[in-house]
């Protein structure tokens, strides 16, 4: 006796896969942090695309997605007396690969985002300021 | 003779919801995933670094005004003026420029006001006060 799979279910299957790794992948994803993005000009695609802090409307801060107290921001990037391989976002990576986006509300004082910029150059981050094209 | 009449309407299979649910979920997932990233890219050395110039040109960002060297300053006249004062310098630590900003500032005149500073070729010192 044999009992095959039906056809029909692998649909299904593929489907709850799909929704499954959909919401795994927006754990470190931060396109649902409403930001309204200063603009600039000149603007360039960032090198890499490891890192991204964001503070959004509400001037809440965002590491990868997920909400952080901005104290934390330099720890979580780079811990240089942690053992290899835990020694944060950034880590040892090199020069060109320790790109950090950064998306700030265009209204949100100095008194949170300099804190932030100032943990993203100790932690030896090079900045990238997400902007939108001047007309 | 009895004629069959022949039904106009046709249920498509059952078998290609699923499919159509799959493809609208790329589509929607790829539609998501396309953000705009561009921006400008700024160096601000690690403030634990030596490097620091001794006499850096100095900008006080307030809400209102910019002050260069402790002189109060239109937008348009600091930008000429900062753009003077970094073409005199002749190395790179010399063209350090380091602002002290207002609590208040929004990030949109500190990234112009950066931005001029960086287009006439300085590079920017974060001064904070420590809390």
């Amino acid at each position: 006796m044999s009992a095959d799979v039906p056809a029909m279910a692998m649909g299904d299957i593929a489907f709850l896969l799909l929704i499954f790794f959909i919401i795994l992948a927006r754990v470190t994803d931060d396109s649902h942090v409403k930001v309204n993005k200063a603009d600039g000009t000149e603007l360039q695609k960032p090198q890499s695309k490891r890192v991204g802090i964001a503070i959004d409307t509400n001037q809440i801060t965002y590491l990868n997605g997920v909400r952080i107290n901005p104290d934390m921001i330099s720890d979580a990037l780079y811990k240089p007396d942690a053992p290899s391989g835990q020694r944060g976002l950034l880590g040892d990576q090199p020069p060109g690969q320790r790109t950090v986006l950064l998306k700030i509300d265009k209204d949100t004082p100095a008194s949170l985002f300099e804190p932030v910029i100032e943990a993203v150059s100790k932690a030896g981050g090079e900045l990238h300021h997400v902007l939108e094209e001047r007309n | 003779m009895k004629l069959r009449r022949q039904s106009l309407l046709t249920e498509p299979p059952a078998s290609a919801t699923s499919d159509i649910a799959f493809i609208l979920i790329i589509f929607f997932l790829v539609c998501a995933s396309v953000q705009q990233e561009d921006g400008r890219p700024q160096e601000i050395p690690n403030s634990d670094k030596e490097q620091q110039a001794k006499n850096p040109i100095r900008v006080n960002l307030e809400r209102d005004h910019v002050k260069l060297n402790g002189e109060v300053l239109a937008m348009k006249t600091f930008q000429e003026k900062v753009g003077e004062l970094l073409a005199q310098k002749v190395n790179e630590a010399e063209k350090t420029v380091s602002i002290r900003c207002s609590p208040t500032v929004p990030y949109q005149r500190w990234m112009n006001v950066t931005a001029w500073i960086e287009d006439a070729g300085g590079t920017i010192a974060l001064m904070r006060k420590v809390q």
